[in-house]
Formats: structure tokens, sequence, C-alpha cells
């Protein structure tokens, strides 16, 4: 590729690249089935989706009882525990989103 | 005699001596900023009325003198030649009275109507200065005004002196000889010289009628350049007055064993001792004040630094922790904003979606981005300007100076970076906002192109994704390694752009004024916050809005061709049998038919978007009962309690959610890849391949970005054919075969480096005032990325590395390239 | 004897400034000129700038700018 053909596509790159990843607060709702398992859907402030990103159920001691990954749907269900517990939504140093189990209902 | 000109008054003051504070308290919400015509200097001009009359003040740049060494320095000079003010108001501080005249002096050498503003008389009195007003303004030949404006003491005197001043005196009650008489300073024995330069300019008539003679007699004798210029411009024959004036500066020089230059500072200081002497007593010793007192600790060897940290970390803790609560309020009401618009425009198709809705959401998605970073900014600028106001940056650049100035750095960058983001993540647009109190132009630019490199906040969760899939064991390790890399890379930066690129910029000398601390105003504080809002949402909201139509298009077209859409085609209406297969039974299957079917999916889509905002039991029954009402046979299906029958129809419906739902998904992955976005990343391999990037990640690199699709999810679905059940990271691993911790590593190290936003790009374009360094700030980082990234790949299977050794391996040779550009010398400023 | 090698703590009286360029003049637009006294307050953390008190106000400046203050103590 000629060097003036590299510079343009260096600079539409970059260009493309600097357009997106400005505002990064994680969103997560959850909400309650009815059949005995919590469905979360987590996202981004600027649309995108939260899917690989780490997400945990602790208790009230914060042990973490159930861990996994947000799906490519940006969705993670997992079975309701007993008592009280917390949703936490990690996507890193400042990104954590915490959800308390008994704002969770139908 | 009434003229109808119009008043122009400006004020003119050496740096805190609470200018800015009488500029508010004379306009107050009037205010407006601009920039001097072609420069980076900001221009405050706002307005007040006094007796009917409009007077517009503008508020010059604080410089201690008027020479022509500093764009600060010119532009107020400039404005005070050309533009035809009214009134110079000089506002000077009253407990520094010595140095502040040897402005004065300059202003009054300029032949404007002065009026002398002595401010800070609190402070005066507190420090038992005593001053004699009538005495000062006789021996200056100028009214002078005794105020402490914080306070508002003095104000209405202020301004019916600058009526009175500006010649339009009906009531001005006070005790003056003519408005002003011109007492100039006697220069002693450079006074012949003077004489003789001021004779032969007298001459000229474009000068004669322009510009006062005496004061441009005395720079010229200064050997002043920007006097030098004016001559060459109107001059007929300038090289024989130039040439003259030579001969003048030399004969003195030779004569007095005194540059000319000096010898006029001197003169002026002399002069305003003698004044001092006459109208200012000071009853008891100075002690020391306050000021000193608590700048033992804040500058003290040991508390210092801590002291630093602690409001570093304060200030992070305030607008970025804080600031992201209040979001969770400011939020919902953006979300409200995306359904409203989502509700007025045409609704998609099962697989299709109108291009007009596709296009708006987009666009309100990415305003909405940044509208949630306000509260943020709104908290961090009204922390800034307590900082500012405060009177403690001076210090922050003390303690650090060192450090930065080996960089080619300055001790004023301190806030700009800790903005941009060093070990805790930041955000570059304050950052780089942050830059303007750099009066080095050197170091301001180097600070500039090096904050894009530093942590910014939003692009943590690109790469954590990749620490927990491939340095899961040593994840504090790699989180370490991210948070300082690139502060290891931006200070070696900034030294080589400092020795080549900036080699011949203006530098300036450091010594600054550690003037004494001030408790910020609300009203100061929450002024500039706001200011700032403003120019944020003004600036930058409005261009982002334009570029997120112009990547629309990037991203939409081609498009998919026609045998691409039939097969996509094809896969829907399967999933659609499958449904109808398995609810044949139910009694919903009649009544799901043809339209109806993409109305429930609609249907359930708004319910489940505004059962996510219902937060709390009340409003989620409101919101059932809403939505019950609307459609009861829907109601059934999505909630279908003891029903047998709806409950089957349910669990296959949700299936078919699910199935649509990854049509779309990749049916957008393949448009994208389609795209100019895709040809774009395929068009790169070639240099990317060195860091490990083949045009796979290239293109969900630039669709992770761009598209704003995950960047984990997009390098999944890039991989392989979905197989039923198996996560995402397997797939990963599976699918490229040697997709290592190496991979990773380099990946990660080009995502911190590379710029981090547009907003940041245009932001560079405005402290800049230049496209040619913008675009730099923008191809750079990458360039630079990608050689990082590049070295960590190549180079380390080359040598058969690991993830984790390659790690250490850079880790130590950017510690090293830090330490030894350290060590090389900048130019130096004489 | 130069500025920059007067220890905290001390006073001295400013005999000289030996820059003729932009620092010089710099330096005298602060209030720098010779005849006055000052006192030097401290170092910095580490070492370099350098804080100074003349005639009530503080500056403070680096060693390498320091050099062109002739002082006498």
């Amino acid at each position: 590729m000629q060097k003036k053909n590299l510079a343009i596509c260096l600079l539409l790159f970059s260009f493309l690249l600097t357009t997106a990843a400005i505002a990064h607060t994680t969103l997560c709702s959850c909400y309650d089935n009815g059949d005995g398992t919590i469905t979360c859907e987590g996202g981004f402030s600027d649309g995108s989706s939260a899917a690989g990103v780490e997400i945990r159920v602790v208790n009230k001691n914060k042990k973490v009882i159930i861990k996994g990954k947000m799906s490519e749907d940006s969705e993670f269900t997992f079975d309701k525990p007993k008592g009280s517990y917390q949703v936490e939504l990690d996507a890193g140093p400042g990104h954590l989103v915490e959800v308390d189990g008994k704002n969770i209902f139908e | 005699m009434i003229k109808k000109k119009k008043i122009l008054v400006a004020l003119a003051g050496q740096p805190n001596c609470g200018k800015s504070t009488v500029f508010n308290a004379l306009t107050g919400a009037s205010q407006h900023v601009a920039n001097y015509p072609g420069v980076t200097v900001e221009k405050m001009t706002g307005s007040y009325r006094d007796h009917g009359r409009k007077i517009e003040v503008v508020d010059l740049p604080g410089t201690y003198s008027l020479t022509s060494y500093s764009l600060e320095e010119r532009v107020s000079r400039d404005f005070l030649i050309q533009e035809n003010s009214s009134v110079v108001i000089n506002v000077v501080d009253a407990s520094n009275l010595k140095r502040n005249l040897y402005l004065t002096f300059q202003l009054l050498e300029m032949e404007m109507p002065l009026v002398l503003d002595l401010n800070m008389m609190d402070v005066a009195e507190r420090r038992n200065i005593h001053i004699d007003v009538k005495e000062l303004s006789k021996q200056l030949g100028i009214p002078v005004i005794p105020t402490a404006i914080k306070t508002g003491r003095g104000k209405k005197k202020l301004i019916k002196a600058v009526t009175a001043a500006s010649g339009f005196g009906l009531h001005s009650g006070l005790h003056l000889e003519q408005p002003f008489k011109l007492i100039l300073v006697d220069y002693g024995p450079m006074e012949p010289f003077l004489e003789r330069i001021q004779v032969k300019l007298s001459k000229e008539i474009e000068l004669d009628k322009n510009y006062p003679l005496r004061w441009l007699s005395v720079k010229l004798m200064e050997g002043d350049s920007e006097a030098q210029n004016l001559i060459s411009k109107n001059c007929p024959e300038p090289d024989e007055i130039l040439k003259f004036v030579e001969k003048q500066r030399d004969t003195f020089e030779a004569k007095y064993d005194e540059a000319p230059d000096r010898y006029v500072a001197f003169r002026r200081y002399q002069r305003a001792e003698t004044i001092i002497k006459s109208c200012v007593r000071t009853t008891t010793a100075s002690s020391t004040t306050l000021s000193d007192k608590a700048d033992k600790l804040i500058c003290n060897r040991y508390l210092g630094p801590l002291i630093l940290i602690g409001i570093i970390y304060l200030l992070y803790y305030l607008s970025i922790v804080q600031g992201y609560n209040i979001t969770n309020y400011t939020w919902p009401i953006l979300a409200k904003i995306r359904s409203l618009t989502e509700s007025i425009l045409p609704n998609p198709g099962f697989i299709e979606e109108p291009l007009i809705r596709s296009l708006s959401l987009w666009f309100v998605d990415s305003i909405n981005a940044l509208l949630n970073y306000i509260p943020i900014f709104f908290i961090l600028f009204a922390l800034i300007a307590i900082l500012e106001d405060s009177g403690y940056m001076p210090r922050m650049a003390f303690i650090l100076d060192r450090l930065f100035q080996r960089f080619g750095l300055h001790g004023q960058s301190t806030l700009a970076m800790v903005l941009g983001g060093i070990y805790l993540g930041g955000c570059a647009v304050p950052g780089v906002m942050a830059t303007k109190a750099i009066p080095d132009e050197r170091s301001r630019l180097a600070t500039i192109l090096i904050i894009p490199l530093l942590n910014c906040l939003a692009k943590v969760p690109l790469y954590v994704l990749l620490i927990n899939i491939y340095f899961s064991e040593h994840k504090g390790v790699a989180m370490f390694f991210i948070a300082t890399i690139s502060l290891l890379i931006a200070l070696p930066a900034a030294k080589i752009l400092t020795l080549t690129l900036l080699r011949n910029k203006e530098t300036a000398p450091f010594i600054m004024e550690l003037p004494p601390y001030h408790i910020p105003t609300i009203q100061g504080v929450l002024g500039r916050a706001v200011e700032r809002v403003w120019l944020f949402i003004k600036k930058i909201i409005t261009i982002v809005a334009v570029i997120a139509v112009l990547i629309f298009v990037l991203l939409q077209f081609p498009g998919l061709n026609l045998e691409r859409q039939a097969h996509y085609t094809k896969e829907k209406e399967q999933e659609i049998s499958k449904f109808y297969n398995r609810i044949t039974e139910t009694q919903y299957a009649e009544q799901l038919r043809g339209e109806n079917l993409m109305a429930l999916i609609l249907y359930w889509d708004k319910y489940k978007n505004a059962r996510m905002m219902a937060t709390n039991q009340k409003l989620v029954k409101k919101l059932k009962e809403k939505f019950e009402k609307e459609n009861p046979l829907f109601f059934k299906i999505v909630q279908p309690k003891k029903d047998k029958d709806a409950k089957k129809t349910n669990k296959a419906f949700r299936k078919l959610f699910k199935a649509r739902k990854k049509i779309l998904r990749e049916l957008r992955k393949e448009k994208i890849d389609n795209s100019f976005l895709g040809r774009l990343g395929r068009d790169m391999e070639p240099f990317t391949k060195w860091a490990g990037f083949n045009w796979r990640i290239n293109v969900s690199l630039l669709s992770a970005f761009a598209a704003k699709e995950s960047s984990v999810a997009t390098l999944g679905v890039l991989y392989q054919q979905e197989e039923e059940g198996e996560n995402l990271e397997k797939r990963m691993k599976k699918g490229e075969a040697d997709f290592t911790s190496l991979h990773a590593l380099a990946l990660m190290l080009f995502m911190v480096l590379y710029p981090p936003c547009i907003a940041t790009t245009i932001m560079v374009k405005l402290q800049t005032g230049s496209f040619k360094w913008m675009f730099f700030s923008m191809i750079y980082p990458i360039t630079l990325g990608l050689i990082a990234a590049s070295l960590i790949f190549t180079g380390g299977k080359a040598l058969g590395l690991n993830g984790l050794q390659a790690m250490a391996a850079f880790y130590a040779l950017a510690l090293l390239t830090t330490i030894a550009t350290g060590f090389i010398n900048n130019k130096e400023i004489i | 004897m130069t500025l920059n090698n007067i220890k905290p703590g001390s006073e001295c009286f400013i005999k000289k400034l030996t820059s003729s360029g932009r620092l010089g003049q710099r330096l005298v637009d602060m209030g720098v000129y010779p005849g006055l006294r000052l006192k030097v307050i401290r170092n910095a953390p580490l070492e370099d700038p350098m804080e100074i008190e003349l005639d009530g106000h503080y500056l403070t400046l680096r060693h390498e700018e320091a050099k062109f203050v002739e002082v006498q103590e």
C-alpha cells in the first residue's frame, strides 16, 4: 500500500476507534421471573452490550455464592438464593453496579 | 456634553490582585467568553449599566508587565493600543503596592484615561498597612478608589469614578483635578535619548496619529520587538529609524553601563519606592502570615507530597465515585428520552429495521453517552475551580515541577495529568481542558499530547474482560501493569516530543508567584463550573452529533447483498415455524397468526424495557395494570401464572425471542464486516499483524468501539460457528488456536494507548487552536500503540515468552526508557 | 555568589541580574531587582524549585534560573 493510502487508512482507523469508548456507566436491572429464577440484564450507558462481563451474587456476609458472565444477549439468569443477597455486575474498577436483592421483584 | 459613544472599559492588572472578582462584581451574569482573534487566549467580556448607559467591560489577561515576551502580554497590549477603551481600570493589590505600580506606570505611558482600583484593602488593613489614598492619587495624577471588592466595598465609588473618567461626569462627586493629569515616570539620564527618539517619531504621520509617541519611544529604547514591528509597518523608511534607535541604545549602554531595558525597569521601581515612602505606612513589623504558616505544612518535604496525594484522591473520590452515584439518578432521565424516541419511530420488523429508526436510536445513544457525563464533569469542574481560586495550584507545581520538568513538562501539568488518569482512571477531556493554566507553550503542548495516553476510565471494561479470561490467575499483577504502564510510556513520549517536534516552540521562565491562600466564593466556583459544562455541551456534543451520523453511514453501507438477506430471511422463517410447531396444541396458536406475532414481539420488548426501569414494587404493579389493560391476551402470555397453555406459549415464545436476538446480532455483525469499516479492518492487516491482530481482530476492534458492540462478544462471534451451549471463552480459545495470553496482552496494551475518544480530540483542537495538532494527537497514539503491541507480540513470540513474562519484560523496558530519557537535558532557557 | 547557592532560612540581597534576555526581564517584572533584600524560605520536596520571600510576597523559581541572580549576604 502506498504511503499516502497508509496515512489515510491510519487516520480513518484512529478516527473510528476514537468515536465511541466515551461513557461507560455500567447499568444493570434485575427482575424475578416468578419461577424461582432471577434474570439480570446489563449494558453501558452508550448502548454497548455487557456480554462477557463478570457478574456475581453475594450473600449478606459478602460471600460469593454464584459467579458467572453475561451472555451474548447481555443477560444472566440464576436461581433465586435464599435469604438476603446482592447482585454485582463488575466491569472493572470504577464500573461496578450493585443491585440489592430486596429491590428485585416480579 | 453627553457623547453618544459606546463606553468600553478594560480591566488590567497583575495576577492575584482580585481582578476577576472585580470583573464578576461589575458584570455579574452577563459574562461571555470568547478568544482573542487568532489565538487561544480567552477573552472575557461583560457589561453593566450606570445611569441608563451600557458599559462594556473586557477583562484583559493578568500580566506582571507589558513586554513582548509572552502571548498574554502582547494580547493585552494590542487591545489597549488598538481598541479605543474609554477607561482602563488598573486593579491593584493594596498589600503589594510597589510591585503593582510597576504595571501602573506602563499603563500611564499608554496615555489612556486610567482609574486605579486599590483592591484587597481588607487584606492590607489586616496586615496593618495604611495607605494615604489622597496622596497616592496626587502623586499618580489619577483617581484612586480603595475597594475590597469581595465584600462589595467600594464598588459604587468605582463605577462612579469610571463614569467620570470617561468624560460623562455629570454627578462625579469626586474631588479631583481634571479626569486625569499625565504624570509619567522620569527616566533621568535616559530622558534626552527618549526625547531624540520621540522627535524623530513625531515626523511620521501614521505613528503620530495612532500611537502615544512617548510610550513608543520608551518601548523602542527597551528594544521591544513588537514596537519594532510597529515601526516597520507604519513608516515608509523603517530601517533608518531602527538604526537610529539602535545607536541611542548602544550609546546609553556604553555610557551608563546598564542595558536600557533593565534601566527602565529599575527606574520604575525607584519611582514606586518613592511613592510608597510617602503614601504607605506599616504600623507593625511583618510577621508570618496565615498563608505562610499553611505553607509550612503544604510545601513541607514530607507532608507536602502526602497532602498532595490526599487532595488528588479526594478530587477523584468526589468527582468520579460520587459523580457516578449521581448518574444513577440522571441516567433514568436519559433513558426515558430514548424510549420516548423509540415510541415515535416506526416499528422494527422481525429482522428488518427501518433506516430512520436505527439512525435515530444510534444518534440518541451517542448523545446520551456524553450527556451522562455531565454530573461528573460539573463536580469535577467545580472542584478544579476551588483548587484554582484557593491558590493551591502553584503549590502543586512547586512540589512536582522537578519531576515533570525532566520530561519536558511543567509543574503546572500536574493537575492536567492527574485528571487524565494516573494510576486511577481519569478522563482526558477535563485533563486537556486543564492544560490552559500551563504558561509555557512547549510544555503545554507536550502535556496536551500525552494526556490521551493516560488511563481513560471508560476503557476499563475493555481490558478487564481480557484480563479475566487470559490473566485470571494474576489479576492483581495485570491490573497494576495496566494502571502504571501508561505513565511509563507517557513520560518518555513527552520527552521525545519535546526534543523533536516541539523543539522550536516558545518556552517561558518558570518563576511563579505563590499567592496568599483565598477562600473561594461559591458564586465564582459555580459560575466557572457552569461555564465549562456549557462549553462542553456547546463545543463537543454538537460535533459528536454530526460525527455520529457519519459513523452510522460508514457502518450501514453497502450492507448485505440479496443472497445474504435471503439467508437471514430463511432463518427467520425457520424460527417462526419452530415456534408455531411448539404451540399448535394450545389455544393461542390461532390468535398469534400473521401480524399478531410481530405485535406480540413488540409488546414483549416494550414490557421488558419498562419493567427494567421500574424501581419499586408500586411502580411494577402500576406497570402491570397498564399493560394488562392494553392487551389482555398478550399479557396472559407474558405473565402466564397457572394457565398451562399460556405457560407453554410463554416458554416457546421466549425461545423465539432469543433466537430473534441471535439472528439480529449475526445480521448486524455481517453488515459491519461488509461495511466500509469492515473493509478498513482488512486493509490494515498488513500492519497490524505484527501486533498479532489479524483482520478479524481489527474489525472487531473497530466495531467494538465505533459500532459500540462489546469487544468480547464481537470477538466471540467472529471466531466459530456457534455450538449450542458452549460458552464464549471456550469458543475463543478453540477458534484462534494460538490466541494466547500474548495476543491478549498486545491487544490490551493497544487499548491502553490508542486515543480515548472523539471528545478528547475535539478538546485538543480547542486548546491548541490547530487541526494539525488535532490529527497528530489522533494518529501518533495509534502508531505508538501498534508499535508497543507489535513489540510485545512479535518480540514475545520470538523470545518464546508467554503473556506474563512479556508483561514483565515490557514493563522493565518502559521503566528503563523512562529513567534514561529523564537524564537527557532540555534546551537551556535564559 | 548566586541565589541558587543560598540555603533555606538565610537572607541576602540582590547585587546584579546576569540574564539579559527573557528570563532577566521576567525576574524584573516580578519584582526581583538589585538592591532588594530577600529571604530563602525553602527548597521543594524534590530539592528544586526554591521559594523566596521579598517585599512581603513569595516567589518560586528553579535553581537554573536562580543562577542568574547574583547576591551578597
